[in-house]
């Protein structure tokens, strides 16, 4: 059921945030052991940014993917948009001389690009955003096979540029700076601009915000496009942390950005929804899979739980929602219109 | 709105474009054996494409098919292990395909949660306690098991036709019978359905137990092909058979599409990529031509149904 109102007791993202903070600390207090004064295991440091490294880009992808979850949409492509941008930024910098720079400002073009494909043929032609991610899923895939003719790598990116993926600036990981800005940006964006509201309005009712004078349209495309940028963003860190370009890179990574904003609380049906909850989400998988695995559990065990997660957070937001929404609204949203007797 | 051209027509003159050219440019494309051997290795994806037609016809979707194609395999590939006939493996497999199903459609239906996700954490939660129980491991099928013991080409042959057959019940099905026409009107407005004393909720979740049963039989099917059992079979089946109903104009907002637009739009799709070889073109574009394909089809059908 699609409804604005929000749960009364609880915020979703306080009990994630709770839920984070038990899976952290569990694995604070079994997985980490102490020889000679060195920490090892999930409470070392270095754990600690494996953790924050490994989940920048699937973060990256599902901060782009929740604007466009607020608006009622979904993109499956970005995933796909990741591994052509990949290739692109490899076949720029090696086979076509571009300094490194250049290649990744082109890179940055042809991600937005993608996404413009995509917000062509869903705002402008108004065609399903499921069915057109499925098709341009298959196609920037596809484009990236053909390419590489489906073998080529791009390898042997100099030091400067590896230091993006695999150095530290200031103490923290690279990416994790670039991810924080990316974090502020969307947060601004989405809870304290104009723009975020229309958002939330059109995915709580998209013909009621074009009467209220919003351009649907042009917002719609605008997300998608935002979203086609920060996939070759993401794309480009993934390079640069594997030291390598592929084909292959991202696959399945919009389906954990799609986990992971659900988890966060937003509705899939679109209108609500926060960029806070999406953050908590991811990390609340990074965590999961990552401290299982320092506990020396088999890694499947992170995605079986992930997917029981899921469910029980799907469960219990809709479940709050239909309390809420029986006892209040029941009588004036559901009754139907009687006929009146003539 | 009056619509007179039929919505496969864009399909099917796209499929006589292709199969004209490759018998002109390319005639060794018809060629019995090849031929044979790649629609005996698509007949279980046009099973679960039936399936997955109908959830999309009652207006939902489910990504969780390849996993449950999985699960389906692996449960068949080990009661054959354990020395099972052929008959306790298919009923294995069905029955578990079955389970899925009904857990999917339970989310669905009765606890209304929107089908995109859950069967997003099924499909994740199968295709990894699979990779728990088997850590990648085949299961060896007894020698009397592929293609039932007979003669490959008598094998292929009965699988051809055995999906055939169940597929063209299934349309019958849908088209002719009233419990299949529920499924329409369900999925063009399940509050009308429920006002004309058609229950919504039981039609869906009969529609999600359908498609678990068809993924099982399928599952099996896959399993008799091969002499072992890949726990790793039926990634990507999901996009595949969506693709295929979308492609053969199965409305993605419900209701509206026929089962043989799917039997066509999965024949367009499985004959580009062997097309594309024979036509010279090298076979790493085939994603990018089925994602164009995908594409296409859309526009089309958006053409179509505003220029009338």
């Amino acid at each position: 059921m699609r409804t604005a109102l929000r749960p009364t007791l609880v915020r979703h993202e306080v009990i994630l945030a709770a839920v984070l903070l038990i899976e952290w600390f569990y694995f604070y207090f079994t997985a980490t052991s102490e020889k000679r004064g060195i920490t090892f295991g999930f409470g070392a440091l270095d754990s600690q940014f494996d953790l924050l490294r490994h989940s920048v880009e699937i973060g990256l992808l599902a901060l782009a993917v929740t604007p466009i979850i607020l608006t009622g949409g979904i993109d499956l492509s970005l995933g796909s948009t990741l591994g052509l941008c990949s290739i692109v930024f490899g076949k720029l910098w090696q086979d076509a001389g571009a300094p490194l720079w250049l290649a990744g400002l082109l890179t940055i073009v042809v991600g937005g690009l993608a996404g413009t494909i995509n917000a062509g043929l869903i705002a402008k032609l108004r065609l399903p955003p499921l069915i057109v991610t499925l098709g341009t899923f298959s196609l920037f895939r596809g484009l990236a096979e053909a390419l590489t003719r489906g073998t080529a790598t791009y390898t042997g990116f100099p030091s400067s540029f590896l230091l993006l993926g695999q150095g530290r600036i200031a103490g923290l990981p690279t990416q994790g700076w670039l991810y924080l800005l990316v974090t502020i940006v969307i947060w601004l964006l989405i809870h304290r601009t104009v723009f975020g509201r229309t958002l939330r309005a059109i995915g709580f009712s998209s013909e009621g915000a074009r009467y209220a004078g919003i351009p649907v349209n042009r917002r719609i495309a605008a997300v998608y496009v935002f979203a086609g940028i920060i996939a070759a963003l993401a794309g480009i860190i993934y390079t640069s942390r594997l030291g390598q370009a592929k084909a292959d890179a991202g696959t399945g990574y919009e389906l954990y950005a799609i986990t992971a904003v659900v988890l966060g609380g937003t509705s899939i049906f679109g209108g609500t929804g926060s960029v806070h909850g999406t953050i908590l989400g991811v990390a609340a998988i990074a965590v999961l899979t990552k401290g299982l695995v320092y506990a020396r559990q088999p890694q499947e065990v992170g995605g079986i739980l992930t997917g029981a997660l899921l469910l029980l957070a799907l469960l219990a937001s809709t479940f709050a929602k239909s309390t809420f929404y029986r006892t209040r609204t029941a009588k004036t949203l559901t009754a139907p219109p009687q006929p009146k007797l003539p | 709105m009056k619509t007179t051209l039929p919505r496969e027509l864009p399909l099917v003159l796209a499929l006589v474009l292709v199969f004209g050219l490759l018998a002109l440019v390319a005639p060794e494309f018809f060629d019995r054996k090849p031929l044979m051997s790649r629609f005996a290795q698509e007949a279980p994806v046009l099973i679960v494409a039936a399936g997955t037609s109908l959830v999309i016809i009652v207006r939902q979707i489910d990504i969780s098919v390849g996993s449950q194609f999985a699960v389906s395999g692996i449960v068949a590939g080990m009661l054959a292990s354990y020395g099972a006939g052929v008959a306790t493996c298919a009923a294995g497999a069905l029955g578990a395909g079955l389970l899925m199903g009904a857990i999917n459609g339970l989310c669905v239906a009765t606890l209304r949660l929107p089908s995109i996700v859950v069967t997003l954490a099924t499909m994740v939660i199968w295709r990894e306690a699979l990779r728990l129980t088997q850590q990648g491991q085949f299961i060896n099928l007894p020698s009397g098991f592929q293609w039932f013991g007979l003669t490959l080409e008598s094998g292929q042959m009965i699988q051809i036709s055995a999906a055939l057959a169940l597929f063209s019940l299934l349309a019958w099905f849908a088209s002719n019978v009233s419990a299949g026409r529920f499924i329409y009107a369900v999925g063009s407005d399940a509050e009308a359905a429920r006002l004309s004393g058609i229950p919504p909720r039981i039609t869906t979740f009969a529609a999600f137990v359908l498609l678990g049963g068809l993924c099982g039989i399928a599952a099996f099917m896959n399993a008799l092909q091969t002499p072992q059992v890949d726990p790793k079979s039926g990634t990507g089946l999901e996009m595949k058979v969506i693709a295929a109903s979308v492609v053969g104009g199965i409305a993605i907002n419900g209701g509206r599409g026929r089962l043989w637009g799917a039997f066509l739009g999965l024949l367009l799709l499985t004959t580009i990529s062997p097309a594309l070889t024979y036509l010279h073109v090298e076979a790493y574009w085939e994603k990018a031509v089925q994602g164009s394909i995908i594409l296409l089809a859309v526009i089309a059908e958006t053409i179509r149904t505003r220029r009338v």
